[in-house]
């Protein structure tokens, strides 16, 4: 078992190369910090998504439950690297539609608490939205690099990771490419 | 796995996808339902009524009631932000009780402030909430007329009301500010 892992990180390596690497470990530890303070205060959170006037009301609650496990989730998988399509896929998805969500709340000249990082519990930390839709579109480009070597690279990653061993690896080299 | 390779990475990132939305939003409602301070699945998340007392009252001012307890003393104002902002400009009739380390300014309310009093708290912009935590922490500790002029400082310098400048110390009286004065 220890063995079988170690030849799955040497493959991750290998395969991955450092950049996709790092952009994985960093997009992973920053979704797994984000989603702390949230699980913590759904509540502050929950006012967040409701500060965000995009939701109807009746998704509120749910979101405010469930994005913040999702967000720790994701970002698990993607440290360790399970679900690589999946996990990829979510996080662009989701800094797009955060992206999104912050634009378009510039554009009609609503400056709200983020609620990135930190739940409105603690009060207005004073920086303008502007801020936290550059520091997105920063985390933007490390998921979009993911997304690019996940699904458009022809010798990229294949397979869910489930299995382990050089076995494996061998099958993902593609006859004829 | 004998699929094309774009259409299996497609295939894969969708169950994936699906799985770990429907995984951790399981976890998200069991996470709730564990809480003492669980969410209702469908609440009303606005400020009217996240601040209503347990008897029903809303704890919301309108702008004119607001300026007629200011304008008639009838009311103590509680400026929930910075002192920073608060020397920068606040409302005339207005102390600063900074919700951030709430604890080291109680003593400018507890005993000073009597407990029937009108009290207002307000802060600065659409979805503040220093505001609404200090009144919700004033009603526990026991203050039953407490309320909370929401986006306080937006609307009170828009309206042209009465404004002050300087910290709880030195007042300086002015009727605009530009938020530039230090």
């Amino acid at each position: 078992m220890a063995e079988g892992q170690t030849n799955f990180f040497r493959r991750q390596w290998k395969q991955d190369g450092v950049l996709a690497l790092t952009a994985r470990l960093i997009l992973g530890a920053v979704f797994i910090y984000a989603s702390l303070d949230k699980i913590a205060h759904p509540e502050a959170f929950a006012k967040d998504v409701y500060n965000y006037q995009i939701l109807p009301d009746a998704l509120i609650s749910l979101t405010a439950m469930g994005l913040p496990w999702l967000e720790l989730v994701i970002g698990i998988f993607l440290l360790i690297g399970l679900f690589r399509e999946g996990s990829v896929s979510i996080v662009t998805l989701l800094l797009i539609v955060f992206f999104g969500a912050m634009v378009f709340n510039l554009a009609r000249g609503l400056d709200i608490h983020c609620g990135c990082f930190h739940s409105s519990a603690q009060g207005t930390d004073g920086a303008p939205m502007a801020w936290y839709v550059f520091r997105d579109g920063l985390f933007l480009i490390p998921a979009l690099y993911l997304f690019y070597r996940t699904f458009h690279r022809e010798n990229g990653f294949r397979g869910s990771g489930f299995k382990v061993g050089g076995r494996e690896a061998k099958q993902h080299q593609i006859p004829g490419k | 796995m004998k699929t094309e390779p774009m259409a299996g990475k497609i295939w894969r990132a969708a169950w994936q996808s699906v799985a770990m939305v429907v995984l951790a939003f399981a976890i998200g409602l069991l996470a709730n339902e564990s809480r003492s301070d669980r969410l209702a699945l469908v609440a009303d998340w606005s400020p009217a009524a996240r601040l209503s007392t347990d008897t029903g009252d809303s704890m919301v001012v309108s702008l004119d009631e607001a300026k007629r307890l200011c304008l008639d003393e009838k009311a103590v104002f509680l400026d929930a932000r910075s002192p920073e902002d608060f020397a920068r400009g606040h409302i005339q009739c207005a102390k600063n009780v900074p919700w951030q380390g709430f604890e080291t300014y109680m003593d400018r309310v507890w005993g000073v402030i009597p407990e029937d009093a009108w009290i207002v708290t307000y802060c600065d912009g659409e979805t503040c909430s220093l505001s609404e935590d200090l009144a919700k922490e004033l009603d526990s500790m026991g203050y039953k007329k407490v309320k909370v002029l929401l986006n306080g400082w937006t609307r009170w310098v828009e309206a042209g009301l009465p404004v002050e400048r300087g910290d709880e110390g030195r007042r300086i009286a002015g009727k605009d500010t530009d938020g530039s004065s230090s």
